[in-house]
């Protein structure tokens, strides 16, 4: 089980980001985060990952992230402990994070690095069986054909799923996904969540997503930020209502957008 | 609307520039003491010494054709002896990768090479070692340092984070974060600029062969205070189609490096 636990973020300014966010994630759970931009979600998937310290709270993975199932709070750690931390971490980024200029089959065995010595990395890199399994990998995400190919010259949709196979390679305990369809048009995203879902089935998968119609329909749960709080936690099928609460500030924003527009408009018209 | 102001100030720059232009002129002329006279008296001097540069002396070919072996040689050991070097003080001033300390003292290195000519690196090696090849070959490698290493350190520095980040997610060390991000990404780059490193080599190898190192920049050198100025013209023949065969060939080879992006 993963808890966070009131995790506070406040910059030097004084201005806060986070404002004592806590969840839990069990086994089997497929969990949505859902926000308007700036509410906080990648902020604490991104401390999740251990790649921000919060200022106050703590993260604590039950067994996960410790070879010998110890508790493990990621915001504690640093250098060894956390990369031994973090080859358990399957996190997926957005497909435009791999290296472009290594194959698919190369992205996806990155994603053991960190369970490899660093001498062997430099004398021969990754062993047949790796490189085998690596391409397993790319089967599941139906992306096998392409294994050769320069990840610079592939699409979006077929980068992000890439970026999927890297992580199933890395075969880590908990799937931590940083906006993984965003870039992507309606088809290619629900391509994308189908082979996510899954995963949920013996790991958690936590991801933070923009589109609530895509979380409802795969997501097992979902939490929804606004200003550095968690503001529902619940059934990913969220009323009308819900959603406006929730995107509110972006709501407002895009109505006063439009209102200028017509403003404008209007004055042509004249 | 008062045009006056503007009338003036039109003719107000130029009119400086040319003026401070010509007092520099001057200056410099007296204090190298060149004398149009003497410039003009040089020229008659020297149109009837240009006679005696020719015709080439096509006998001393199979001595020059040696010598300008030993010029490449001096290249091709010198500059991958260079881009090793400079590969290290790269990774070591690209502040992406490298710590803060260590960072600042590449900087320093690489810069204070950049400020060095090579033929100044030579006599200093010369002090220390003697004048020969080794020190030559040594000049040339050190002298790659602050174009190569400056290069590839601001390439680095382009990397996306966000690449570089998402390898380190998985728990990835520094070297290996250098070996499966950074290197894919520079390396078609670093190449080129090495292959166009070669080319400069390649000049500054006949340059420092004159200084006494060896080389086809030797025997011009040689045949010039000798007064063997046939042999002169040789040597230059030599040494122009060497420069235009290396410029050739790194100019395909940087070609095909950029458009496909395959180092082998």
């Amino acid at each position: 089980m993963i808890s966070v636990e009131n995790i506070t973020k406040v910059l030097p300014s004084g201005k806060v980001l986070l404002d004592g966010i806590s969840f839990k994630v069990k086994k089997g759970e497929f969990l949505g985060i859902l926000g308007a931009s700036g509410a906080g979600k990648s902020l604490t998937l991104r401390c999740m990952v251990g790649l921000i310290k919060p200022t106050d709270g703590q993260i604590i993975y039950s067994k996960e992230l410790d070879d010998d199932d110890n508790p493990i709070n990621i915001c504690e750690l640093k250098g060894k402990k956390l990369r031994n931390a973090r080859k358990h971490l399957g996190v997926i980024f957005q497909g435009n994070n791999l290296v472009k200029r290594l194959t698919a089959l190369e992205n996806v065995m990155i994603g053991r690095l960190g369970q490899i010595s660093p001498l062997r990395t430099w004398i021969y890199g990754f062993t047949d069986a790796e490189a085998e399994e690596a391409y397993e990998a790319l089967k599941q995400v139906k992306m096998e054909d392409y294994s050769n190919r320069r990840v610079g010259s592939l699409s979006g949709g077929e980068q992000q799923r890439v970026a999927i196979a890297r992580a199933i390679f890395q075969n880590p305990s908990v799937y931590l996904a940083d906006e993984p369809v965003s870039s992507l048009d309606p088809k290619n995203a629900k391509k994308i969540l189908k082979l996510l879902a899954p995963l949920a089935e013996n790991k958690p998968v936590i991801g933070v997503f923009h589109q609530p119609h895509l979380v409802s329909e795969f997501c097992t749960r979902v939490i929804a930020v606004k200003d550095g709080s968690v503001v529902y936690d619940g059934d990913p099928k969220l009323s009308e209502e819900q959603l406006e609460m929730i995107y509110a500030d972006e709501l407002s924003s895009i109505q006063k957008e439009a209102e200028k527009m017509s403003l404008i408009k209007k004055s042509k018209k004249k | 609307m008062n045009l006056s102001g503007y009338k003036i100030s039109r003719y107000k720059t130029p009119f400086i520039f040319t003026v401070t232009l010509i007092i520099l002129i001057y200056l410099s002329a007296d204090a190298t003491e060149v004398s149009l006279s003497e410039f003009l008296d040089g020229w008659s001097h020297g149109s009837r010494l240009l006679l005696e540069f020719f015709p080439p002396d096509w006998s001393k070919i199979g001595r020059m054709l040696h010598a300008s072996l030993l010029t490449i040689a001096m290249a091709l050991i010198a500059t991958p002896m260079g881009a090793l070097i400079s590969f290290l003080f790269g990774l070591a001033a690209a502040k992406n990768i490298s710590y803060p300390g260590l960072r600042e003292v590449a900087r320093v290195v690489i810069s204070l090479e950049r400020a060095l000519p090579e033929i100044v690196i030579l006599l200093f090696l010369a002090a220390a070692l003697g004048l020969g090849l080794y020190p030559g070959i040594l000049a040339l490698a050190i002298g790659s340092i602050g174009m190569l290493g400056r290069l590839l350190a601001d390439a680095i520095e382009e990397i996306d984070e966000k690449a570089i980040e998402s390898v380190e997610t998985v728990g990835a060390t520094r070297s290996q974060i250098i070996r499966y991000s950074i290197i894919p990404e520079v390396l078609p780059s670093f190449v080129a600029n090495s292959i166009f490193r070669f080319e400069i080599n390649i000049r500054n190898s006949v340059l420092l062969g004159a200084v006494g190192v060896g080389g086809i920049g030797y025997e011009l050198n040689e045949s010039i205070s000798l007064m063997d100025y046939e042999a002169s013209t040789m040597a230059i023949i030599m040494i122009i189609s060497l420069v235009f065969v290396a410029e050739r060939i790194s100019d395909t080879i940087r070609k095909k490096v950029s458009k496909t992006g395959e180092v082998m």
